[in-house]
Protein backbone atom coordinates (compact mmCIF):
# COMPACT_ATOMS: atom_id res chain seq x y z
CA UNK A 1 0.00 0.00 0.00
CA UNK A 2 2.40 2.80 0.97
CA UNK A 3 4.88 1.62 -1.92
CA UNK A 4 1.11 1.88 -4.40
CA UNK A 5 0.83 5.54 -2.82
CA UNK A 6 4.83 6.84 -2.87
CA UNK A 7 4.50 5.77 -6.64
CA UNK A 8 0.86 7.09 -7.30
CA UNK A 9 2.38 10.94 -5.76
CA UNK A 10 5.43 10.63 -7.43
CA UNK A 11 4.40 10.39 -10.53
CA UNK A 12 1.40 12.75 -10.00
CA UNK A 13 4.50 15.52 -8.90
CA UNK A 14 6.43 14.94 -11.73
CA UNK A 15 3.34 14.75 -13.93
CA UNK A 16 1.97 17.90 -12.54
CA UNK A 17 5.59 19.61 -12.84
CA UNK A 18 5.73 18.54 -16.52
CA UNK A 19 3.05 20.50 -16.89
CA UNK A 20 5.00 23.53 -15.82
CA UNK A 21 7.09 23.90 -18.66
CA UNK A 22 4.88 22.13 -21.09
CA UNK A 23 1.78 24.41 -20.96
CA UNK A 24 1.93 27.19 -23.03
CA UNK A 25 -0.33 29.87 -21.04
CA UNK A 26 1.21 30.79 -17.95
CA UNK A 27 -2.03 30.18 -15.81
CA UNK A 28 -2.15 26.75 -16.71
CA UNK A 29 1.50 26.48 -15.59
CA UNK A 30 0.99 28.02 -12.23
CA UNK A 31 -2.22 25.96 -12.25
CA UNK A 32 0.28 22.74 -13.00
CA UNK A 33 2.56 24.19 -10.13
CA UNK A 34 -0.12 23.88 -7.61
CA UNK A 35 -0.78 20.36 -8.32
CA UNK A 36 2.59 19.33 -7.92
CA UNK A 37 2.88 21.16 -4.66
CA UNK A 38 0.44 19.05 -3.40
CA UNK A 39 1.97 16.28 -5.14
CA UNK A 40 4.72 16.83 -2.36
CA UNK A 41 2.70 17.58 0.43
CA UNK A 42 0.87 14.10 -0.36
CA UNK A 43 4.90 12.47 0.23
CA UNK A 44 5.43 14.23 3.07
CA UNK A 45 2.09 12.64 4.66
CA UNK A 46 2.97 9.74 3.02
CA UNK A 47 6.50 10.02 5.29
CA UNK A 48 4.67 10.81 8.45
CA UNK A 49 5.22 14.41 8.62
CA UNK A 50 1.89 16.42 8.98
CA UNK A 51 3.43 19.25 9.88
CA UNK A 52 5.74 19.63 6.55
CA UNK A 53 2.96 19.04 4.17
CA UNK A 54 0.87 21.17 6.13
CA UNK A 55 3.59 24.14 5.64
CA UNK A 56 4.31 23.10 2.05
CA UNK A 57 0.72 23.80 1.13
CA UNK A 58 0.54 26.55 3.32
CA UNK A 59 3.58 28.84 2.27
CA UNK A 60 4.04 27.95 -1.32
CA UNK A 61 0.53 26.71 -2.48
CA UNK A 62 -1.24 29.66 -0.20
CA UNK A 63 1.19 32.15 -0.70
CA UNK A 64 3.80 31.89 -2.80
CA UNK A 65 2.03 30.80 -5.90
CA UNK A 66 -0.59 33.12 -5.41
CA UNK A 67 1.46 35.80 -5.51
CA UNK A 68 3.02 34.32 -9.32
CA UNK A 69 -0.41 33.97 -10.60
CA UNK A 70 -1.45 37.25 -9.23
CA UNK A 71 1.62 38.79 -10.95
CA UNK A 72 0.72 36.70 -13.76
CA UNK A 73 -2.62 37.77 -14.29
CA UNK A 74 -1.89 41.29 -13.31
CA UNK A 75 0.61 41.72 -16.28
CA UNK A 76 -1.58 39.61 -18.33
CA UNK A 77 1.23 37.79 -20.27
CA UNK A 78 0.35 36.40 -23.32
CA UNK A 79 -0.09 32.61 -24.74
CA UNK A 80 3.51 31.83 -25.47
CA UNK A 81 2.91 31.25 -29.00
CA UNK A 82 6.39 29.65 -29.82
CA UNK A 83 6.87 26.32 -30.25
CA UNK A 84 8.26 25.07 -26.72
CA UNK A 85 10.05 22.46 -28.03
CA UNK A 86 12.66 24.02 -29.26
CA UNK A 87 16.38 22.33 -29.01
CA UNK A 88 18.07 24.82 -26.54
CA UNK A 89 14.73 24.24 -24.04
CA UNK A 90 14.35 20.46 -24.57
CA UNK A 91 18.84 20.13 -23.57
CA UNK A 92 18.19 22.44 -20.74
CA UNK A 93 15.20 20.15 -19.65
CA UNK A 94 16.97 17.04 -19.96
CA UNK A 95 20.05 18.04 -18.32
CA UNK A 96 18.11 19.14 -15.66
CA UNK A 97 15.78 16.07 -15.53
CA UNK A 98 18.60 13.81 -15.43
CA UNK A 99 20.66 15.68 -13.05
CA UNK A 100 17.80 15.99 -10.47
CA UNK A 101 17.36 12.09 -11.03
CA UNK A 102 20.92 11.09 -10.51
CA UNK A 103 20.18 13.59 -6.84
CA UNK A 104 16.40 11.81 -6.61
CA UNK A 105 18.03 8.35 -6.81
CA UNK A 106 21.34 8.48 -5.05
CA UNK A 107 18.53 10.39 -2.01
CA UNK A 108 16.29 7.06 -2.38
CA UNK A 109 18.99 4.42 -2.35
CA UNK A 110 20.50 6.58 0.83
CA UNK A 111 17.17 7.80 2.87
CA UNK A 112 14.99 4.81 2.50
CA UNK A 113 15.62 1.88 4.28
CA UNK A 114 14.09 -1.35 4.20
CA UNK A 115 11.92 -1.17 7.20
CA UNK A 116 9.48 1.82 7.47
CA UNK A 117 11.60 4.58 9.23
CA UNK A 118 11.39 5.80 12.41
CA UNK A 119 9.19 8.95 12.74
CA UNK A 120 9.57 10.89 15.53
CA UNK A 121 6.67 11.22 17.92
CA UNK A 122 6.74 14.86 18.70
CA UNK A 123 7.96 16.20 15.38
CA UNK A 124 7.21 19.60 16.40
CA UNK A 125 9.74 19.72 18.97
CA UNK A 126 12.51 17.44 17.37
CA UNK A 127 12.14 20.20 14.07
CA UNK A 128 12.22 23.26 16.17
CA UNK A 129 14.89 22.04 18.36
CA UNK A 130 16.97 21.38 15.92
CA UNK A 131 16.44 24.99 13.96
CA UNK A 132 17.38 27.12 17.59
CA UNK A 133 19.90 25.09 18.26
CA UNK A 134 22.00 22.86 15.62
CA UNK A 135 20.79 24.86 12.24
CA UNK A 136 20.35 28.86 14.41
CA UNK A 137 23.19 30.35 12.16
CA UNK A 138 22.06 28.77 8.11
CA UNK A 139 18.32 29.31 9.31
CA UNK A 140 19.35 33.76 10.40
CA UNK A 141 21.17 33.98 7.63
CA UNK A 142 19.03 32.72 5.50
CA UNK A 143 16.50 34.62 7.19
CA UNK A 144 18.81 37.77 6.64
CA UNK A 145 19.19 37.30 3.09
CA UNK A 146 15.16 37.03 2.31
CA UNK A 147 15.79 40.50 4.29
CA UNK A 148 18.33 41.87 1.80
CA UNK A 149 16.50 40.40 -1.11
CA UNK A 150 13.04 42.59 -0.38
CA UNK A 151 15.16 45.82 0.67
CA UNK A 152 17.03 45.00 -2.96
CA UNK A 153 13.65 44.80 -4.79
CA UNK A 154 12.42 48.07 -3.20
CA UNK A 155 15.38 49.86 -3.85
CA UNK A 156 15.20 48.82 -7.42
CA UNK A 157 11.24 49.50 -8.42
CA UNK A 158 10.64 52.14 -6.15
CA UNK A 159 12.88 54.89 -8.19
CA UNK A 160 10.52 57.71 -7.20
CA UNK A 161 9.30 59.28 -3.82
CA UNK A 162 5.71 59.69 -3.12
CA UNK A 163 5.42 63.09 -2.90
CA UNK A 164 4.73 64.48 0.85
CA UNK A 165 1.22 64.11 1.97
CA UNK A 166 0.22 62.65 -1.49
CA UNK A 167 -1.15 59.46 -0.62
CA UNK A 168 -1.59 59.36 2.87
CA UNK A 169 -4.57 60.20 4.65
CA UNK B 1 -10.03 -1.57 12.01
CA UNK B 2 -13.69 -3.21 12.08
CA UNK B 3 -16.06 -3.36 9.57
CA UNK B 4 -18.06 -1.55 12.33
CA UNK B 5 -15.30 1.42 12.94
CA UNK B 6 -15.72 1.59 8.86
CA UNK B 7 -19.23 2.19 8.61
CA UNK B 8 -19.82 4.25 12.13
CA UNK B 9 -16.77 6.43 10.88
CA UNK B 10 -18.44 6.57 7.73
CA UNK B 11 -22.05 7.52 8.79
CA UNK B 12 -19.89 10.72 11.51
CA UNK B 13 -18.34 11.65 8.19
CA UNK B 14 -21.40 11.93 6.84
CA UNK B 15 -23.11 13.53 9.60
CA UNK B 16 -21.02 15.98 10.26
CA UNK B 17 -20.84 17.44 6.26
CA UNK B 18 -24.16 17.65 5.70
CA UNK B 19 -24.59 19.32 9.04
CA UNK B 20 -22.05 21.86 7.79
CA UNK B 21 -23.71 22.21 4.49
CA UNK B 22 -26.85 22.91 6.52
CA UNK B 23 -25.57 26.33 7.34
CA UNK B 24 -26.09 27.52 3.57
CA UNK B 25 -29.93 27.05 3.75
CA UNK B 26 -30.19 28.86 7.28
CA UNK B 27 -27.97 31.48 6.80
CA UNK B 28 -29.56 32.18 3.40
CA UNK B 29 -32.84 32.97 5.62
CA UNK B 30 -30.96 34.31 8.59
CA UNK B 31 -28.74 36.93 6.48
CA UNK B 32 -31.88 38.11 4.65
CA UNK B 33 -34.39 38.49 7.73
CA UNK B 34 -31.34 39.56 9.79
CA UNK B 35 -31.01 42.59 7.24
CA UNK B 36 -34.17 43.12 7.05
CA UNK B 37 -34.08 43.35 11.25
CA UNK B 38 -31.84 45.98 10.79
CA UNK B 39 -33.18 48.02 8.14
CA UNK B 40 -36.42 47.91 9.81
CA UNK B 41 -38.42 45.84 6.90
CA UNK B 42 -40.32 42.90 7.11
CA UNK B 43 -37.87 41.16 4.78
CA UNK B 44 -38.65 37.60 3.23
CA UNK B 45 -41.94 36.71 5.05
CA UNK B 46 -44.29 35.24 1.87
CA UNK B 47 -43.21 31.26 1.42
CA UNK B 48 -43.95 29.44 4.51
CA UNK B 49 -44.35 30.17 7.88
CA UNK B 50 -42.25 33.44 8.96
CA UNK B 51 -40.52 32.94 5.57
CA UNK B 52 -38.62 29.66 6.75
CA UNK B 53 -39.23 28.44 3.06
CA UNK B 54 -37.14 31.21 1.39
CA UNK B 55 -33.70 29.13 0.92
CA UNK B 56 -35.99 26.58 -1.01
CA UNK B 57 -37.50 29.05 -3.07
CA UNK B 58 -33.98 30.51 -3.39
CA UNK B 59 -32.28 27.61 -4.38
CA UNK B 60 -34.98 26.26 -6.75
CA UNK B 61 -34.89 29.67 -8.50
CA UNK B 62 -31.57 29.14 -8.86
CA UNK B 63 -31.74 25.83 -9.74
CA UNK B 64 -34.11 26.69 -12.78
CA UNK B 65 -32.61 29.03 -14.44
CA UNK B 66 -30.59 29.14 -17.46
CA UNK B 67 -27.01 27.99 -17.42
CA UNK B 68 -25.08 30.77 -19.57
CA UNK B 69 -21.72 30.07 -20.34
CA UNK B 70 -20.30 33.96 -21.68
CA UNK B 71 -18.29 33.24 -25.76
CA UNK B 72 -15.14 35.28 -24.53
CA UNK B 73 -14.29 33.14 -21.31
CA UNK B 74 -12.02 30.71 -21.19
CA UNK B 75 -14.20 27.77 -20.58
CA UNK B 76 -12.01 25.02 -18.46
CA UNK B 77 -10.82 27.35 -15.65
CA UNK B 78 -14.24 28.99 -15.80
CA UNK B 79 -16.04 25.89 -14.98
CA UNK B 80 -13.53 24.88 -12.32
CA UNK B 81 -13.53 28.49 -10.45
CA UNK B 82 -16.71 27.49 -8.23
CA UNK B 83 -15.59 24.08 -7.34
CA UNK B 84 -12.15 25.21 -6.48
CA UNK B 85 -13.17 27.75 -3.98
CA UNK B 86 -16.33 25.18 -2.37
CA UNK B 87 -13.42 21.88 -2.56
CA UNK B 88 -11.45 23.47 0.09
CA UNK B 89 -14.43 24.54 2.00
CA UNK B 90 -15.62 21.31 2.20
CA UNK B 91 -12.20 19.70 3.34
CA UNK B 92 -11.49 22.22 6.03
CA UNK B 93 -14.76 20.97 8.17
CA UNK B 94 -13.18 17.75 8.77
CA UNK B 95 -10.66 19.23 11.37
CA UNK B 96 -13.21 20.79 13.42
CA UNK B 97 -13.91 19.15 17.17
CA UNK B 98 -17.80 18.90 17.50
CA UNK B 99 -17.13 17.13 20.84
CA UNK B 100 -15.48 14.59 22.95
CA UNK B 101 -16.38 11.14 22.28
CA UNK B 102 -19.65 8.87 21.54
CA UNK B 103 -19.88 5.60 22.12
CA UNK B 104 -21.40 2.52 20.41
CA UNK B 105 -21.00 -1.07 20.79
CA UNK B 106 -18.81 -0.13 24.13
CA UNK B 107 -16.20 1.49 21.77
CA UNK B 108 -15.30 5.38 21.51
CA UNK B 109 -15.16 7.67 18.38
CA UNK B 110 -14.40 11.06 18.68
CA UNK B 111 -16.84 13.73 17.67
CA UNK B 112 -14.56 14.72 14.66
CA UNK B 113 -13.94 13.97 11.26
CA UNK B 114 -10.47 13.54 11.65
CA UNK B 115 -8.47 14.15 14.55
CA UNK B 116 -5.16 15.74 13.10
CA UNK B 117 -1.91 16.56 14.65
CA UNK B 118 -1.47 20.26 13.33
CA UNK B 119 -5.15 20.48 13.12
CA UNK B 120 -4.80 24.61 13.16
CA UNK B 121 -2.77 24.75 10.39
CA UNK B 122 -4.27 21.90 8.06
CA UNK B 123 -7.74 24.73 8.33
CA UNK B 124 -5.43 27.59 7.87
CA UNK B 125 -2.87 25.71 4.61
CA UNK B 126 -6.41 24.37 3.24
CA UNK B 127 -8.46 26.98 4.13
CA UNK B 128 -6.15 29.08 1.91
CA UNK B 129 -6.96 27.56 -1.12
CA UNK B 130 -10.04 28.57 -1.99
CA UNK B 131 -8.53 31.92 -3.11
CA UNK B 132 -7.65 29.83 -6.59
CA UNK B 133 -11.15 29.64 -7.33
CA UNK B 134 -11.37 33.12 -7.04
CA UNK B 135 -8.13 33.81 -9.02
CA UNK B 136 -8.90 31.18 -12.12
CA UNK B 137 -12.31 32.32 -11.67
CA UNK B 138 -11.99 35.91 -12.10
CA UNK B 139 -9.25 36.13 -14.49
CA UNK B 140 -11.12 33.37 -17.14
CA UNK B 141 -14.26 35.13 -17.15
CA UNK B 142 -12.05 37.23 -19.38
CA UNK B 143 -13.88 40.55 -17.44
CA UNK B 144 -11.94 43.31 -16.54
CA UNK B 145 -14.42 43.72 -13.16
CA UNK B 146 -13.87 39.82 -12.23
CA UNK B 147 -10.23 40.61 -13.21
CA UNK B 148 -10.17 43.55 -11.03
CA UNK B 149 -12.16 41.42 -8.32
CA UNK B 150 -9.95 38.21 -8.60
CA UNK B 151 -6.87 40.49 -8.16
CA UNK B 152 -8.05 42.08 -5.15
CA UNK B 153 -9.36 39.26 -3.00
CA UNK B 154 -5.53 37.84 -3.51
CA UNK B 155 -3.86 40.10 -1.86
CA UNK B 156 -6.51 40.69 0.65
CA UNK B 157 -6.26 36.93 1.60
CA UNK B 158 -2.63 36.75 1.38
CA UNK B 159 -2.14 40.24 3.63
CA UNK B 160 -4.84 38.95 6.07
CA UNK B 161 -3.33 35.61 6.14
CA UNK B 162 -0.69 37.42 8.18
CA UNK B 163 -2.04 38.66 11.12
CA UNK B 164 -4.36 35.14 10.92
CA UNK B 165 -1.38 33.29 11.08
CA UNK B 166 0.73 35.16 13.82
CA UNK B 167 -3.07 35.20 15.94
CA UNK B 168 -2.81 31.66 15.43
CA UNK B 169 0.56 31.36 16.65
CA UNK B 170 0.08 32.85 20.03
CA UNK B 171 -2.73 30.59 20.41
CA UNK B 172 -0.59 27.56 19.82
CA UNK B 173 1.93 29.01 21.88
CA UNK B 174 -0.13 29.55 24.64
CA UNK B 175 -1.69 25.66 24.65
CA UNK B 176 1.36 24.61 23.57
CA UNK B 177 -0.64 22.28 20.49
CA UNK B 178 -1.21 22.94 17.04
CA UNK B 179 -4.07 20.07 17.60
CA UNK B 180 -8.01 21.68 18.17
CA UNK B 181 -8.53 18.37 20.08
CA UNK B 182 -5.85 19.16 23.05
CA UNK B 183 -6.50 22.95 22.64
CA UNK B 184 -10.32 22.51 23.83
CA UNK B 185 -8.91 20.37 26.46
CA UNK B 186 -6.78 22.38 27.98
CA UNK B 187 -10.28 25.13 28.39
CA UNK B 188 -11.99 23.22 30.65
CA UNK B 189 -12.92 24.55 34.03
CA UNK B 190 -12.87 28.02 35.23
CA UNK B 191 -10.25 30.67 35.64
CA UNK B 192 -9.95 32.67 38.79
CA UNK B 193 -13.00 30.65 40.45
CA UNK B 194 -15.25 33.37 38.10
CA UNK B 195 -14.23 33.02 34.31
CA UNK B 196 -14.53 30.28 32.58
CA UNK B 197 -11.02 28.78 31.51
CA UNK B 198 -11.55 30.51 27.88
CA UNK B 199 -8.70 30.85 25.02
CA UNK B 200 -10.30 34.45 24.85
CA UNK B 201 -9.44 35.29 28.64
CA UNK B 202 -5.75 35.04 27.92
CA UNK B 203 -5.36 35.92 24.35
CA UNK B 204 -8.03 38.99 23.81
CA UNK B 205 -5.79 40.73 21.47
CA UNK B 206 -4.94 37.87 19.78
CA UNK B 207 -8.76 37.03 19.35
CA UNK B 208 -9.34 40.33 17.95
CA UNK B 209 -6.94 40.08 15.07
CA UNK B 210 -8.19 36.69 14.46
CA UNK B 211 -11.72 38.02 13.77
CA UNK B 212 -11.03 40.95 12.00
CA UNK B 213 -8.86 38.59 9.97
CA UNK B 214 -11.55 35.93 9.68
CA UNK B 215 -13.72 38.74 8.19
CA UNK B 216 -11.63 39.31 5.68
CA UNK B 217 -10.15 35.38 4.79
CA UNK B 218 -14.19 35.38 4.38
CA UNK B 219 -14.41 37.97 2.01
CA UNK B 220 -17.30 39.67 4.03
CA UNK B 221 -18.28 43.28 4.64
CA UNK B 222 -16.69 45.42 5.88
CA UNK B 223 -14.06 43.36 3.67
CA UNK B 224 -15.81 42.64 0.68
CA UNK B 225 -13.51 44.37 -1.55
CA UNK B 226 -13.48 41.69 -4.23
CA UNK B 227 -17.12 41.72 -5.09
CA UNK B 228 -17.74 45.42 -4.16
CA UNK B 229 -20.98 46.12 -6.16
CA UNK B 230 -20.60 49.30 -6.44
CA UNK B 231 -17.14 49.35 -8.04
CA UNK B 232 -16.92 45.80 -9.69
CA UNK B 233 -20.41 45.23 -11.00
CA UNK B 234 -19.94 41.58 -8.85
CA UNK B 235 -16.48 41.41 -8.67
CA UNK B 236 -14.91 37.87 -9.65
CA UNK B 237 -18.67 36.03 -10.50
CA UNK B 238 -19.50 39.14 -12.77
CA UNK B 239 -19.98 36.30 -15.69
CA UNK B 240 -20.52 33.69 -14.01
CA UNK B 241 -24.68 31.57 -14.10
CA UNK B 242 -27.08 31.12 -11.17
CA UNK B 243 -25.93 28.07 -9.75
CA UNK B 244 -22.18 29.23 -10.12
CA UNK B 245 -22.65 32.22 -8.03
CA UNK B 246 -24.77 29.95 -5.95
CA UNK B 247 -21.52 27.78 -5.28
CA UNK B 248 -19.47 30.50 -4.44
CA UNK B 249 -22.10 31.55 -1.99
CA UNK B 250 -22.25 28.50 -0.16
CA UNK B 251 -18.47 28.09 0.06
CA UNK B 252 -18.78 31.65 1.53
CA UNK B 253 -20.76 30.22 4.24
CA UNK B 254 -18.77 26.94 4.55
CA UNK B 255 -15.65 29.06 5.47
CA UNK B 256 -17.76 31.54 7.55
CA UNK B 257 -18.41 28.68 9.80
CA UNK B 258 -15.10 26.96 9.58
CA UNK B 259 -13.75 30.26 10.86
CA UNK B 260 -16.55 30.32 13.80
CA UNK B 261 -15.76 26.99 14.72
CA UNK B 262 -11.95 27.52 15.00
CA UNK B 263 -12.90 30.62 17.06
CA UNK B 264 -15.27 28.41 18.75
CA UNK B 265 -12.44 25.88 19.66
CA UNK B 266 -9.41 27.72 19.80
CA UNK B 267 -10.94 31.00 22.00
CA UNK B 268 -14.14 29.93 23.16
CA UNK B 269 -13.45 26.61 24.92
CA UNK B 270 -14.88 24.43 21.97
CA UNK B 271 -17.73 22.26 23.40
CA UNK B 272 -17.28 22.89 26.66
CA UNK B 273 -20.31 24.80 29.03
CA UNK B 274 -19.07 27.66 30.99
CA UNK B 275 -18.23 26.48 34.51
CA UNK B 276 -19.02 22.98 34.23
CA UNK B 277 -16.66 20.90 33.83
CA UNK B 278 -17.32 17.79 31.37
CA UNK B 279 -16.86 14.88 34.11
CA UNK B 280 -19.92 16.92 36.54
CA UNK B 281 -22.11 16.70 33.21
CA UNK B 282 -21.34 13.13 32.78
CA UNK B 283 -22.39 12.63 36.86
CA UNK B 284 -25.78 14.25 36.20
CA UNK B 285 -26.69 13.20 32.91
CA UNK B 286 -25.31 9.36 33.74
CA UNK B 287 -24.94 8.46 29.97
CA UNK B 288 -21.72 9.24 27.63
CA UNK B 289 -23.72 9.99 24.33
CA UNK B 290 -26.23 12.17 26.03
CA UNK B 291 -23.59 14.10 27.21
CA UNK B 292 -21.87 13.89 23.68
CA UNK B 293 -25.20 15.57 22.17
CA UNK B 294 -25.29 18.46 24.80
CA UNK B 295 -21.49 18.84 23.81
CA UNK B 296 -22.45 19.18 20.07
CA UNK B 297 -24.90 21.31 20.69
CA UNK B 298 -22.92 24.00 23.02
CA UNK B 299 -20.35 23.98 19.94
CA UNK B 300 -23.32 24.90 17.45
CA UNK B 301 -24.90 27.48 19.94
CA UNK B 302 -21.74 28.95 19.77
CA UNK B 303 -20.61 28.62 15.84
CA UNK B 304 -23.96 29.79 15.58
CA UNK B 305 -23.38 32.96 17.47
CA UNK B 306 -20.41 33.72 15.50
CA UNK B 307 -22.57 33.63 12.39
CA UNK B 308 -25.07 36.12 13.78
CA UNK B 309 -21.77 38.27 14.22
CA UNK B 310 -21.21 37.96 10.89
CA UNK B 311 -24.17 38.87 9.79
CA UNK B 312 -24.27 41.97 12.41
CA UNK B 313 -21.17 43.65 11.43
CA UNK B 314 -22.30 43.10 7.82
CA UNK B 315 -25.39 45.22 8.31
CA UNK B 316 -23.55 48.15 10.67
CA UNK B 317 -19.88 48.35 9.31
CA UNK B 318 -19.64 50.10 5.82
CA UNK B 319 -17.17 48.74 3.22
CA UNK B 320 -13.51 49.83 3.94
CA UNK B 321 -11.44 51.49 0.99
CA UNK B 322 -9.10 49.22 -0.82
CA UNK B 323 -6.66 51.32 0.25
CA UNK B 324 -7.59 51.53 3.80
CA UNK B 325 -8.26 48.01 3.89
CA UNK B 326 -4.42 47.02 3.20
CA UNK B 327 -2.73 49.62 5.45
CA UNK B 328 -5.12 48.09 8.34
CA UNK B 329 -3.46 44.52 7.78
CA UNK B 330 -0.07 45.91 7.31
CA UNK B 331 0.28 48.69 9.15
CA UNK B 332 -2.00 47.90 12.65
CA UNK B 333 -2.69 44.33 12.52
CA UNK B 334 0.76 42.86 11.74
CA UNK B 335 2.50 45.21 14.23
CA UNK B 336 0.34 44.12 16.88
CA UNK B 337 -0.04 40.34 15.90
CA UNK B 338 3.74 40.39 16.16
CA UNK B 339 3.39 42.01 19.66
CA UNK B 340 0.91 39.47 20.89
CA UNK B 341 3.59 37.22 19.78
CA UNK B 342 6.35 38.40 21.87
CA UNK B 343 4.43 38.97 24.71
CA UNK B 344 2.67 35.25 24.91
CA UNK B 345 6.42 34.12 24.12
CA UNK B 346 7.57 36.17 27.41
CA UNK B 347 5.09 35.20 29.23
CA UNK B 348 5.34 31.50 28.58
CA UNK B 349 9.04 31.74 28.99
CA UNK B 350 8.11 32.90 33.01
CA UNK B 351 5.64 30.90 33.67
CA UNK B 352 7.66 28.02 32.17
CA UNK B 353 10.54 28.92 34.42
CA UNK B 354 8.45 29.16 37.74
Amino acid sequence: MREILFVAFSLFTIGAASGVFLARNPVYSAFSLILSFFGLSGLYLLWGSTFMAMIQILIYTGAIVVLFVFVVMLLNLQVNRENPSNLLTLGISAGAVWFFSLILLRVLTRAIPNKIPEIPTDQLRTISKLLFTRYLWPFEVLSLFLLVMIIAIFAITRTQEIPHGGEQR
Amino acid sequence: MEWTDIIITAIKTAVIYLGMVQVVPIMLIVERRGAALMQDRPGPNRVGPFGLFQPVADVIKMMMKEVTIPRQVNKALYLLGPFLVLFPASLVVAALPFGDFFTVFEKNYPLQVANIDVGVLYILAIGSLGIYGILFGGWASNNKFSLMGAMRSSSQIISYEIPLGLAACSAVLWYGHFNLREMVYTQEGTLMGVLPNWGIFYQPLGFLLFFISAFAETNRLPFDLPETEAELVAGFHTEYGPMDFGTFFMAEYMNMATMSGLMVAMYFGGWHLPWISDATLLQWLGSRNLLAALQVLSVVVKISFFMLVFVWVRWTLPRFRFDQLMRLAWRNLIPLGLINLVITAVIMYFRGAA
